[in-house]
């Protein structure tokens, strides 16, 4: 890992076109700026673990799924809409 | 007209043997998984599963949000758009994992993580989306 020290308005260029700006830094934590084409996803890396961790909850269905698409059936299931 | 909540809406656009589907960059969480077959159980609408083709024992439950959440859209990024190759919006197939625990009437879906197919190509990919904005966890079962 490349490891950088960086002072607030400081920033690094990633791939030409990615930057990173730290914008400022608080006893709570470092505040980043990201300027990046749009077509370049920035998420915070909980967003993809919490994601994975649903990912995996989805395999472990405990029983047939039949008992719950029947439950879902009588209680809510809307008629998908046309799009 | 009124939907009939019991009857399959019969619009699928995959046989009923399944649809082999390849999501070249793999799940999130599982990015070596990318060649999946879809397919309907007996008795299981609006429920799939989604079963790994290369993994046996990996499959996942989805649903097709539109059946528990009507104003739900997935905001496609430029990214995500070129790499479907969506030439109409009726080509995407939407779909999000839903979470059965051991009492089914928590069954939630999650709406940060859909999965879009498009449906010509069998290619998919599943999104990120804020979680802010789009629950991980929602009921899917209304209490009353």
């Amino acid at each position: 890992m490349l490891v950088i020290t960086r002072k607030p308005e400081q920033s690094i260029v990633i791939g030409g076109e990615v930057e990173v700006i730290v914008l400022g830094i608080t006893k709570d934590g470092v505040r980043l700026g990201i300027k990046a084409p749009r077509s370049v996803q920035v998420h915070r890396r909980e967003v993809f673990e919490a994601i994975a961790e649903e990912n995996r909850a989805a395999t472990a269905a405990k029983g047939p799924i039949q008992d719950a698409a029947a439950l879902l059936r009588a209680t809510q299931v809307r008629k998908p809409h046309v799009r | 007209m009124t939907p009939d909540p019991a009857t399959p809406p019969g619009t699928s656009p995959f046989p009923e043997g399944g649809a082999l589907l390849t999501f070249p960059k793999g799940l999130v969480g599982f990015p070596n998984l990318t060649l999946f077959n879809l397919f309907e159980p007996k008795d299981s609408y609006p429920l799939k599963f989604l079963q790994s083709t290369e993994t046996r024992e990996v499959s996942f439950v989805c649903v097709d949000p539109a059946c528990v959440k009507k104003d739900y859209d997935v905001p496609l990024g430029e990214e995500e758009a070129q790499a479907l190759h969506l030439e109409s919006p009726k080509d995407a197939l939407i779909l999000t994992m839903v979470v059965i625990p051991e009492d089914p009437r928590k069954m939630t879906t999650n709406l940060a993580g859909p999965l879009v197919i498009n449906v010509k190509t069998r290619i998919g990919f599943q999104i990120v989306l804020n979680a802010d904005k789009f629950p991980l966890r929602f009921p899917i079962i209304v209490q009353d």
